[in-house]
């Protein structure tokens, strides 16, 4: 029995020394803020910055944590379900966190008209799910636009100053700035397309050629795939997409990620996101680019995004009444402007759009002029990140040759059928 | 019940070494339990149901088998898994076995062991580390390969980038990372076969290729059996290293069943079709390995 008792005392000893460490209640509160944006630390830095401000009202402080990008779905759904350790404000997609699952508390609706208000039109349903708003969206500019090297339009003979608006006269340009070799390989291609990675990034990548063909990846409902993932335009689309590689060799599988290879000057053009002219000034600020709107088909791509980034607050969160009042405290104008501007990101409010630093901006036009296209299809479905691997499966597939536009499409969209009513 | 009474108040010597080993493998036990036998009992039970993360889940017998055994994309990922294991795992153990006979021969202690070190260094890098490595080594512009290639006067390789050469380049880095571990093995197993039997096999006239192929091969038997379960094991659940590198591209050639799992447990959170797929591997394993020791284990003694 005397091992009975000492275990008994040392129990009682490491609890007590537990008890002694655990903070008191003279600590600050803190509202624990969780985001994946890992290339945006000055963004992220705000919330804290601002959080201090916010404490001196409130009593909260605001820690940012930052979750890796690669694999973030497993430890949000991990903290999520387990509620201990979750956070109380977290970063991602409305659809996902809040249709998929019930993580997510719903919006005050003076704070929810706010919001509504103050974005720009096609933006107005990132942070809803099915019509009512749990998110702020974070990103405008999540679109992609075109950027083109002004030294290689140059000497192929084209003016970066009056870039190609159609598809055909996008694709006349591409082989002039495409450079093959004795053995008729691109050693410099007119676009550096995405093929590898993620199947949803591959989707994301050519969405707007899809919609400039006029085609949509799902009914407008969301409800089914077949006979818009497999359209003849979206046939069309695809054939086109996968003839720049096998047919008129203006981009090419063997280069690496688009972005390396705009940033070394072995492509032309590259359609990417607003955030990706920091990066390139950052890591290669030699090389002279102007940005641009997309080329239009029969329609014009518009500004869309498939990944809608937001923040929400956890439905479970013992402080969300603080957490509310913490985005509250952030929705204004200035706030909007000051937190982009320190990353060198778009603002996301309306009347933040035309301030001197937007318009200083190398994409303005670009933006203002996609703005006023109509607005592409959304596919915030909950299921988003399965049916754009399925579709991207198929897309990925044709540019290596695997199979003919049709059949993969028409497999592509059985299976996204499937998904949908599962 | 009496026995257990009697380990918590034991009226005997031997009463008293019982709780003694019991209380020895307590920690491991505990630990297996909870680190591989409830997930493993969660993982059987999920595949029966259907889990919505955060909400209810719902008994729906055999149909997640169904599903996940009539798709496409799942065979060929289990058809890019077993043939990156079938590159990677003979390779693996015959090369790790003559390293291995290669170090036994050395003389010198210190030149035995400063090599093992040289050869089970990668086995020390973390994985996601050996990728990025050898990310960089096939990179098709500044990799090192391709320089290699260049100074060669051959044309570069998109080693990483093309559906053939994507799954061998991918064997190479499994290669490299487990070859000292293996080597390793059969260096200690090498070191306690006893000089008799080589003298006992010189003396009746066998050759050194005699020597090896009945005295040496049949005595490391039970190690070469181990390794190959492990590397199975290994190459079976192989994830960093195609996550870091390939992500399962191009086209899906590199998707391996781990790599499938994770995705559609964690990027389309169907957690109960990830645990049908989990239910899968351990099966397969559970059964390659029973197969393997049945028919290729022999029994040893020296």
């Amino acid at each position: 029995m005397d091992g009975v008792r000492k275990l008994a005392a040392t129990a009682g000893l490491v609890l007590a020394m537990v008890w002694a460490a655990a903070p008191t209640s003279a600590q600050p509160k803190k509202l624990i803020f969780w985001t994946h944006w890992e290339q945006n630390p000055e963004f992220n830095k705000y919330y804290e910055t601002r959080g201090r401000d916010f404490a001196q009202k409130s009593g909260y402080e605001v820690q940012v944590v930052t979750i890796p990008y690669q694999g973030y779905e497993a430890k949000y759904l991990a903290a999520l379900i387990g509620k201990s350790g979750a956070p109380d404000i977290f970063m991602g997609m409305t659809h996902h966190w809040c249709g998929q699952y019930d993580f997510c508390d719903r919006m005050p609706a003076d704070l929810a008209r706010t919001w509504d208000d103050h974005l720009p039109k096609y933006m107005v349903n990132v942070g809803k799910w099915k019509g009512v708003r749990y998110g702020t969206p974070i990103e405008h500019g999540n679109f992609q636009q075109m950027y083109l090297d002004v030294e290689l339009f140059r000497k192929a003979g084209l003016d970066a100053d009056k870039p190609p608006r159609t598809l055909d006269d996008w694709l006349a340009a591409m082989k002039k700035l495409t450079v093959l070799d004795a053995k008729g390989e691109p050693t410099q291609v007119g676009f550096a397309l995405r093929h590898k990675g993620h199947p949803v990034g591959i989707t994301d990548k050519f969405l707007p050629f899809a919609h400039a063909f006029g085609a949509r990846m799902l009914s407008p409902t969301l409800e089914t795939a077949t006979g818009f993932a497999n359209s003849p335009e979206m046939v069309a689309a695809l054939g086109f997409y996968a003839d720049l590689v096998h047919k008129h060799k203006v981009a090419s599988l063997a280069f690496p990620t688009p972005e390396d290879a705009f940033g070394q000057k072995r492509a032309a053009t590259i359609f990417r996101e607003s955030w990706y002219f920091g990066w390139l000034k950052k890591n290669a600020p030699d090389v002279a680019f102007k940005v641009v709107a997309l080329p239009c088909g029969k329609a014009c791509p518009g500004a869309g995004a498939l990944f809608p980034w937001t923040n929400m607050v956890y439905k479970s969160s013992a402080n969300k009444a603080a957490a509310w009042d913490f985005i509250r405290f952030l929705s204004n104008p200035k706030d909007d402007l000051d937190q982009h501007q320190a990353q060198g990101i778009l603002p996301v409010w309306t009347v933040n759009l035309d301030s001197p630093y937007v318009k200083a901006r190398p994409d303005y036009a670009s933006t203002q002029e996609m703005l006023r296209q109509p607005v592409p299809p959304e596919y915030y479905h909950p299921k988003s990140n399965e049916l754009a691997t399925a579709f991207g499966e198929a897309v990925v597939a044709a540019l290596y040759g695997r199979g003919q536009p049709r059949p993969l499409l028409d497999e592509a969209a059985a299976k996204m059928d499937r998904i949908l009513k599962d | 019940m009496r026995g257990v009474l009697r380990l918590f108040a034991p009226r005997s010597y031997m009463d008293r070494q019982r709780r003694a080993g019991l209380l020895f493998v307590l920690p491991a036990l505990v630990y297996f339990g909870l680190v591989f036998l409830v997930p493993l009992v969660e993982s059987v039970v999920g595949s029966f149901h259907r889990i919505v993360p955060g909400g209810e889940s719902r008994f729906v017998g055999l149909r997640l088998y169904q599903r996940v055994f009539t798709d496409s994309t799942f065979w060929q990922a289990v058809a890019n898994t077993v043939s990156l294991l079938l590159m990677s795992v003979p390779v693996t153990v015959a090369l790790a076995l003559a390293v291995a006979l290669g170090l036994h021969r050395l003389r010198s202690v210190m030149a035995r062991s400063a090599w093992a070190a040289m050869y089970f260094l990668p086995f020390s890098v973390s994985l996601v580390a050996a990728a990025l490595i050898w990310q960089w080594m096939y990179d098709p512009l500044y990799g090192f390969l391709n320089h290699l290639l260049g100074l060669a006067g051959l044309p570069p390789l998109p080693w990483l980038q093309s559906l053939e050469l994507v799954r061998p380049s991918l064997a190479i880095v499994n290669v490299w990372v487990r070859l000292g571990f293996d080597t390793v093995i059969f260096l200690a197993a090498l070191q306690a076969i006893p000089a008799d039997y080589y003298e006992a096999a010189s003396i009746d006239g066998a050759s050194a290729r005699q020597a090896l192929l009945r005295v040496t091969l049949p005595l490391l038997n039970p190690q070469i059996v181990m390794v190959t379960i492990l590397e199975l094991i290994f190459n079976f659940k192989v994830f960093d290293t195609v996550y870091a590198t390939t992500q399962g591209g191009p086209a899906g050639a590199s998707q391996t069943v781990i790599m499938l799992l994770y995705d559609t447990a964690f990027k389309f959170f169907r957690l109960g079709d990830a645990s049908v797929m989990a239910v899968f591997v351990f099966a397969s394993l559970l059964l390659v390995t029973l197969v393997q020791w049945r028919l290729f284990r022999r029994e040893v003694e020296y």
